[in-house]
């Protein structure tokens, strides 16, 4: 079993169900991202393992203890909100202290914790002042300093950094890692950003609809996503969706028709069933390149927009239906207006179902 | 903004608006001077024929105040005054954030419609309550005593509304924060939403004692026995109809009445400010 285990939980508010039938396994020390987007239940999972929210069926268990019906400050877990959530009327050090004085701690003991996680988070020159005087990067490091004097078992991380601006969001992202290292304590962290949680996260999970779409390292959920819906959420700009027929498929390849509305291609996928069918051709925007007028290409598209970024630009295009599509281009590879043939990278190519289901070749694989 | 500036802006409209205001400070100000004035002077000189507006006589005025002092219960009526606005200011202050606390912050069943008595409460006038009030509390046997003074006002509908208002605003994640920290219930109401409705707590406080202070109908029903009268009781005494008292000695017992409240107001002035505008928005 693992160090925190989810088993079939599932929420509900009232009538409305939030999260359903949820499994998951979180060894000890493990960096893990629960990232989805606004309103697909992250938090509401992240308070259930807190305890500061009931779970309505299933078990969530910490070092194979079940903690259903642990008092939350019994659970060995920390959490640091997004709102920060620091007590205006206290000064640094009594925030910081404020759990181990509820917990009648020798003062000793308690200047000790504090004085470290103050060395930790640089905050040694901020204990005396209260929250007011505090900027928000400031903020956020008292209340992780919060946390850490309870040297909890679990951390977490409900958006921290959202209300920081972009620059401080770097630094303090390369700051968490940085005290995950250090620490080596399982952490537990939320967002709607998938950059953040490239960044992060040991273990991706991806949340949607109440499900757990996916779960595993950033880069396998980037190259070998299981459905279109955790293909379109990693990685940015998006990968591009084309329409297409599957028209025949043998243990080698699939033939495709009509891809993008024209376009006739084959991809290096072998053994796919099912006969012909509409599917879903997804092409990270790496994956397409950009050839001259009269060369070969599979695709076709119209440049509406190119946002050129010095190094690179992202070339906009229509496919012959009409699809969008975004190409990661060298710097003027196109002009707006102008036709193009776009170049396939076949082999990184990926088949979905028009349900949005992935569909993986048995015999051979990227 | 340099001070030609606001020289140019000291127009008409400032000068109207001063006028104004020093209009009603005067007639604000004027009853309070005039008792001064009547106190401090020689018995008969300010209500004479031609009267005088300022004071003449410390010596007079302080001999009126002793005799008061000596002759009356007024030094134990200060006393009865001042505890029982201290025990209903700190009752009502622990009763109302008890309640408030939990109506405010959690949920238990019937909490809805609790509250919705307690709001009925705030509109039925004290007229309908206080005789049912004064039963109970001769039934509980209660009649001149403490108790009797205080308890029933205690619990204030409109102090309880006030700080459920406010403890509205308090976020849950510090509540859930504290809550993880270990915080037991009594501890989160102590350290975390005590502290953070201090505001709150003052205006009440004072808003209970200006109301207590110039509260008359009800000591005047629950104590009937000298031991127990206020200060608005004693005020009461000099100015009935069948007081055989001179206007200045009248004058003289108005006047130490409305000393505590002035002082009061003048430590607490900015508070009180606050205050009411406080209470007039939130509640
Ligand atoms: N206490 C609650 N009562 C009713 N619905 C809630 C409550 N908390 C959250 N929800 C609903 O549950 C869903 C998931 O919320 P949440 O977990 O906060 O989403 P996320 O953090 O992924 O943005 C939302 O639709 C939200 O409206
Ligand atoms: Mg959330």
């Amino acid at each position: 079993m693992a160090f925190l285990d989810i088993s079939a939980v599932s929420k509900s508010f009232g009538s409305v169900s939030i999260l359903r039938d949820v499994d998951l396994s979180i060894e000890e020390g493990e960096f893990v991202v629960f990232v989805g987007p606004s309103g697909c239940g992250k938090s509401t999972l992240l308070r259930m393992i807190s305890g500061l929210e009931e779970i309505s069926a299933g078990t969530i268990s910490i070092a194979g203890e079940v903690m259903n019906e642990v008092e939350p400050a019994d659970r060995g877990a920390a959490m640091v909100f997004q709102s920060y959530a620091l007590y205006p009327h206290m000064t640094t050090f009594e925030n910081v202290s404020f759990g181990l004085r509820m917990a009648h701690k020798a003062r000793d003991f308690i200047a000790g914790r504090v004085n470290e996680a103050a060395t930790i988070l640089q905050l040694e020159k901020l204990l005396m002042r209260k929250p007011g005087q505090l900027s928000g990067g400031q903020k956020q490091r008292v209340a992780i300093g919060r946390a850490i004097v309870r040297e909890p078992r679990v951390f977490l991380f409900d958006e921290p950094l959202s209300n920081l601006d972009a620059e401080l969001r770097v630094q303090m992202r390369a700051e968490l890692t940085e005290l995950h290292k250090r620490l080596g304590t399982t952490m537990i962290y939320v967002t709607h950003d998938q950059i953040e949680a490239m960044t992060l996260a040991d273990k991706m999970v991806v949340m949607a609809g109440g499900l757990i779409q996916q779960a595993g390292p950033p880069l396998t959920l980037y190259d070998d996503p299981d459905n279109q819906f955790v293909a379109g959420f990693v990685g940015s700009p998006k990968m591009n969706f084309l329409a297409g027929q599957l028209v025949s498929a043998d243990a080698g390849a699939v033939k495709l028709s009509g891809v993008g509305g024209a376009a006739e291609i084959a991809l290096p996928i072998g053994g796919v069933g099912g006969g012909a069918r509409a599917v879903t051709v997804g092409l990270r925007p790496e994956h397409l390149t950009i050839a001259g007028d009269d060369a070969p290409g599979e695709l076709q598209g119209r440049v509406t927009l190119v946002e050129e970024l010095g190094a690179e630009s992202f070339v906009h295009l229509t496919a012959a239906d009409g699809t969008p599509m975004i190409v990661r281009a060298r710097r003027d590879a196109a002009r707006a207006g102008s036709s193009v043939r776009l170049g396939i990278d076949a082999g990184r190519a990926l088949l979905f179902e028009r349900d949005g289901q992935r569909i993986r070749g048995s015999l051979t694989q990227q | 903004m340099s001070p030609m500036r606001k020289l140019r802006r000291f127009t008409l409209w400032t000068a109207l608006k001063w006028a104004l205001a020093i209009a009603i400070a005067l007639v604000a100000v004027f009853p309070i001077w005039w008792m001064i004035n009547v106190v401090f002077a020689q018995a008969g000189e300010p209500v004479s024929l031609n009267p005088r507006l300022w004071p003449t006589s410390l010596g007079a005025g302080l001999d009126k105040i002793t005799t008061i002092f000596a002759e009356t219960g007024y030094l134990r009526a200060y006393g009865i005054s001042i505890l029982y606005a201290l025990l209903t200011i700190a009752g009502v202050l622990l009763v109302g954030s008890l309640a408030a606390f939990e109506f405010s912050l959690f949920e238990f069943p019937g909490r809805k419609i609790l509250f919705g008595v307690v709001l009925l409460a705030l509109m039925v006038p004290t007229a309908v309550t206080i005789i049912p009030t004064y039963v109970l509390v001769s039934r509980l046997g209660w009649l001149n005593t403490m108790e009797g003074l205080v308890v029933p006002g205690l619990a204030s509908a409109f102090g309880l509304f006030m700080l459920v208002q406010f403890m509205r605003a308090i976020p849950r994640d510090m509540i859930e924060a504290a809550r993880l920290d270990g915080a037991g219930h009594f501890q989160i109401y102590w350290h975390v939403v005590l502290p953070l409705c201090r505001n709150a707590l003052v205006t009440l406080a004072i808003l209970t004692f200006i109301q207590t202070w110039g509260n008359y109908m009800w000591p005047l029903i629950v104590g009937t026995k000298e031991e127990l009268y206020t200060v608005g009781q004693v005020v009461g005494l000099f100015n009935s109809p069948l007081s055989h008292h001179t206007v200045d000695t009248v004058m003289t017992a108005n006047l130490l009445a409305a000393v505590p409240p002035l002082i009061f107001f003048l430590i607490f002035q900015r508070q009180i400010v606050q205050g009411i505008a406080m209470s007039g928005s939130k509640g």
